[in-house]
């Protein structure tokens, strides 16, 4: 019985998007290429790393690569003890008891004195070995894709890249969905007509706007730019609190407008024109030269990689929005949003349990298309040396590295292609969600 | 049609206004003094104090100069205890203490009085003579360095603000005018001081802190960036700035000379680059993408498509890199310039424009390509997309029916209709190639806007970024309004008037 149950709720959009998505091959390869780099971000601190994974010296085990400590401490024998300094150790010469190093036995960015000056994959590479004395280098410890300026091992800096493409990429997606779904669906739903209060609530609503942002941030200015100075938790902390000041002193006043929206003339009702004015916001977003916008913010802010999150997030919202409100507009129509509403459900309910599962899949596509514009966004940035910390290694500043010097083919080829592979996954992902939820292609 | 241009003409105001807006806020929050980047390279050497005093004067000037003394824009919602003219303090240190001193205690009175009273106290550091008789019987050495000392830590009185540090600075203050009766004249200003800070503390009102009270100012920094220090609307009277509606866009921190003459001559190069590159786009990816629809399925279509995917996804640095890497490389192919846009030695004063051309070309090439690939996938698919969605319509299918020849059917009935959407891309394009502009002249050396921002980022020029940042802006409006008349002009049956 149940079986053909199933079978009859196969004929769902979903499943029969997805069985579209997974004829697409080029898609659904792209999928395993992603998953693949994602467990490369992931695991990147396990797959290049100069720390051994485990060591085994002077009778003891320790696991550096797994350790958050700074130093370990070792007592010998004779009653003195050794101090480690995790960070700076030069692990490839102590004279350990038993060692398994990372695949890639190098961290990104890390100096190797022996092979400065851009020593290529197949070039000859030097290594010091415990008498000191130089040698060829051990198979084991080659820099497989070759070295930078400082001696630098690109393989290690790319999969420390995935790390930092992939999270760029996804956070600030994340957030532009989250603006996007919210302004999206509030227009789409609402429309123009929807949004009814009273002209009491409406102005005692802007005027509690007014009010909630000088308690929640004039008033308390002088704690938010200490707490800018000192951490980013402590900020994190005062700007929640600001937040949560923000939002009851607008629950207050738009609860008060509720009483005074029963007073004569305050009673008539007001639309809220959501819709044009969330179209209009967005036409204007659209309009704006994107990454101009970026780089000017970049510049002026501290370079560091959440801020670059936020500034691609919070311009990239409107493609979403688009498509959320386009689908929106369709949905409110439908018969089981209007049973919905005939049954009493409260708005957000609608829009949040009913509404919003089935407006998704158009943003899908967007959020695809633009996972791949972040990362290129990003890729140019730290090319260009903007917004990202110097200190960090990313695919784009590794491309900039090689463009100091020609011969050193290998620093501009292999991130390069990393940044094309993954970009390439996410359009054809993007380019496979939209062949599969178009209606139009159906067979 | 012309009452649509100028719908679509006013429709761009908001648009400008919040871009103004949000260069404004973002140079607002630029940290850095400005004054200081403006005065530091002009004093170099001198005597220290004549030197202070000199940058002090100019700072000055340069205050007026830049609208620095202005408040910042036409409504600030403050609160009670701040009074409104807290930003002409100019002094950035003595301002943040204020500020913080209002937050604590919330009476203005007594605080600008105390604030006022340090003046006295500093200037009468000048007042006093060391005679032979007290240099005897001190030391000379140790008066002059109690005194240093005692003028530093009046100046740090300033900025101060926690009640323990100032109470502090009394007291140390206090120590070393009782050991010498010399600066007996210090004492008893120091005395009047303390009576106004005690001030201070007994008559604190910090509650007026949470009264928020509004302010409106009709000159302001904002105002007076767009619309000059003159007549608002004729720009009559005005001295230092015309405003940004009228062309002036400031000074430069670095060079000290008005942004505008620069942009002019290198908005050219941006524009040029710009707009052959969507011409050549054009040219290419159109045959590409009606050549594809009409055989679709076929080997061209696929083979078309994925090259072009391909190119689509390939970040516009990296085949920049490639290609100076391959064609500009005299280890490898030598064909073309590394960088620039004219040889070291400029091009001779005499060369006709076909040999400022000729000499020219080379350096072009490469950028032109990089400008260009990326638009071509692009373009191609929207080609294609809309010229399959048109043949598969039903006067199409009359066309064939009439026997009409596939180019026929093709060129004539189809493609007129497929180029709507065609155009309408433009206004996707222009924004696109307009920034990519900022990484292809930075890798190619171009003199155009994106290189001027790159720059400027470097050297921390901010109202050379914010305008350029506007100008983009108002750039890519306009790409925008031309897509849109184009579209108009191109489609008659949509109807304008009604909407």
């Amino acid at each position: 019985m149940k079986t053909k149950k199933q079978q009859h709720t196969d004929h769902s959009l979903r499943a029969y998007a997805w069985k579209q998505f997974r004829h697409n091959r080029p898609a659904y390869v792209s999928l395993y290429v992603l998953g693949l780099l994602a467990l490369i971000a992931i695991f990147s601190p396990i797959i290049a790393n100069e720390k051994p994974l485990y060591i085994s010296y002077k009778g003891e085990s320790y696991f550096p690569a797994f350790s958050f400590k700074k130093n370990y401490v070792i007592p010998h024998s004779d009653g003195t003890t050794e101090n480690i300094q995790l960070d700076i150790a030069d692990w490839k010469h102590m004279s350990l008891d038993k060692v398994i190093w990372a695949p890639v036995p190098y961290s990104p960015g890390k100096a190797d004195n022996k092979n400065t000056h851009y020593k290529g994959p197949g070039d000859e590479q030097l290594f010091t070995d415990n008498n000191g004395n130089t040698v060829p280098m051990p198979a084991r410890f080659r820099h497989r894709l070759g070295t930078g300026n400082l001696g630098e091992d690109i393989l290690s800096g790319l999969i420390h890249g995935a790390r930092i493409s992939l999270t760029i990429g996804f956070i600030s997606m994340a957030i532009a969905t989250f603006i996007g779904l919210i302004l999206g669906s509030i227009a789409g739903y609402f429309g123009d007509n929807r949004l009814i209060t009273t002209r009491g609530r409406f102005w005692m609503t802007a005027l509690g706007i007014i009010a909630a942002w000088f308690y929640a941030f004039q008033v308390r200015q002088i704690i938010l730019e200490d707490a800018i100075k000192e951490s980013g938790m402590k900020l994190l902390l005062q700007l929640v609190l600001s937040l949560i000041i923000f939002s009851v002193v607008v629950f207050i006043f738009s609860q008060a407008g509720k009483f005074i929206g029963k007073l004569p003339w305050l009673r008539k009702k007001v639309y809220i024109h959501a819709d044009s004015l969330i179209s209009r916001l967005i036409e204007i977003f659209y309009s704006m030269p994107t990454f101009i916008l970026i780089i000017t913010i970049a510049a002026i802010a501290k370079p560091s990689l959440v801020n670059l999150m936020v500034i691609i997030g919070l311009t990239s919202w409107t493609g979403i929005a688009r498509f959320t409100r386009a689908e929106f507009l369709k949905i409110r129509n439908l018969e089981y949003i209007q049973a919905a509403r005939s049954l009493g459900f409260s708005e957000m309910k609608i829009i949040m349990r009913h509404a919003l599962p089935n407006g998704l899949a158009p943003a899908l596509v967007t959020i695809a298309f633009g996972i791949a514009a972040a990362i290129l966004t990003e890729s140019g940035l730290s090319f260009l040396g903007i917004g990202v910390p110097a200190d960090i290694v990313t695919w784009g500043s590794l491309v900039n590295e090689g463009r100091a010097n020609f011969s050193a083919w290998w620093l501009v080829i292999f991130p390069g292609l990393a940044i094309f592979i993954t970009v390439t996954a996410y359009n054809l992902i993007g380019e496979g969600l939209r062949d599969a939820l178009d209606p139009r292609l159906k067979k | 049609m012309g009452k649509y241009i100028l719908k679509r003409i006013l429709f761009f105001i908001p648009t400008l206004v919040i871009i103004s807006l949000l260069a404004f806020v973002i140079s607002i929050n630029a940290p850095g003094d400005p004054l200081d980047r403006m005065v530091s390279a002009n004093n170099s050497g001198g005597e220290a104090s004549l030197q202070s005093l000199n940058t002090t004067k100019e700072k000055e000037r340069w205050r007026k100069k830049l609208g620095l003394d202005l408040p910042v824009f036409y409504i600030s919602i403050s609160n009670r205890a701040t009074p409104d003219t807290l930003y002409k303090v100019y002094d950035d240190t003595k301002r943040e203490g204020l500020n913080r001193l209002i937050k604590q205690y919330g009476n203005w009175e007594e605080i600008s009085s105390y604030h006022r009273s340090i003046y006295p106290l500093l200037q009468a550091h000048q007042h006093i003579i060391i005679d032979s008789v007290t240099a005897a019987m001190y030391g000379k050495n140790v008066l002059a360095d109690t005194l240093n000392e005692s003028k530093f830590t009046v100046i740090s009185l300033f900025s101060a603000y926690d009640d323990n540090v100032i109470q502090t600075k009394f007291r140390q203050l206090e120590r070393m005018y009782a050991a010498y009766p010399v600066f007996d004249e210090l004492k008893t200003l120091l005395e009047e001081t303390k009576l106004h800070y005690a001030a201070i503390n007994k008559n604190a009102s910090a509650y007026k802190n949470y009264i928020p009270t509004i302010h409106f100012y009709a000159y302001n920094q904002y105002h007076r960036w767009i619309f000059g220090d003159g007549n608002w609307l004729t720009g009559k009277g005005s001295k230092d700035c015309r405003g940004l509606i009228r062309g002036d866009f400031g000074y430069s921190y670095e060079t000290k000379l008005p942004v505008s003459s620069v942009i002019a001559d290198r908005m050219r190069w941006s524009l040029l680059f710009t707009l052959i590159s969507i011409i050549l786009a054009y040219m290419i990816s159109l045959p590409i993408g009606i050549k594809a629809a009409a055989h679709k399925n076929s080997l061209f279509d696929r083979t078309s498509s994925v090259v072009l995917f391909i190119l689509y996804s390939m970040p516009a640095f990296w085949v920049a890199t490639l290609l100076l890497m391959t064609f500009a490389n005299t280890n490898v192919l030598p064909w073309f310039p590394a960088s620039g846009i004219q040889p070291a030695t400029g091009i001779p004063e005499d060369a006709s424009i076909f040999q400022t051309i000729g000499i020219r070309l080379p350096y072009l090439i490469l950028p032109t390509i990089c400008y260009t690939y990326a638009q071509l996938a692009f373009l191609s698919r929207i080609t294609r997309v809309s010229t399959l969605e048109i043949i598969s319509q039903d006067y199409i299918r009359t066309a064939h029916a009439k026997g009409l020849s596939e180019r026929a059917v093709i060129y004539k009935h189809a493609f007129r209709n497929a180029l709507l959407p065609i155009i309408t891309i433009f206004s996707n394009i222009f924004p696109l190639a307009l920034s990519g502009s900022v990484i292809l002249e930075t890798i190619f050396t171009i003199p155009g806007m994106g290189q001027q921002i790159f720059q400027a980022i470097l050297a921390k020029d901010y109202p050379v970024i914010i305008d350029v940042f506007t100008l983009t802006g108002v750039l890519t409006l306009i790409g925008y309004l031309f897509a849109d008349i184009l579209y108009a002009v191109a489609d008659p049956r949509i109807s304008y008037a009604s909407k």
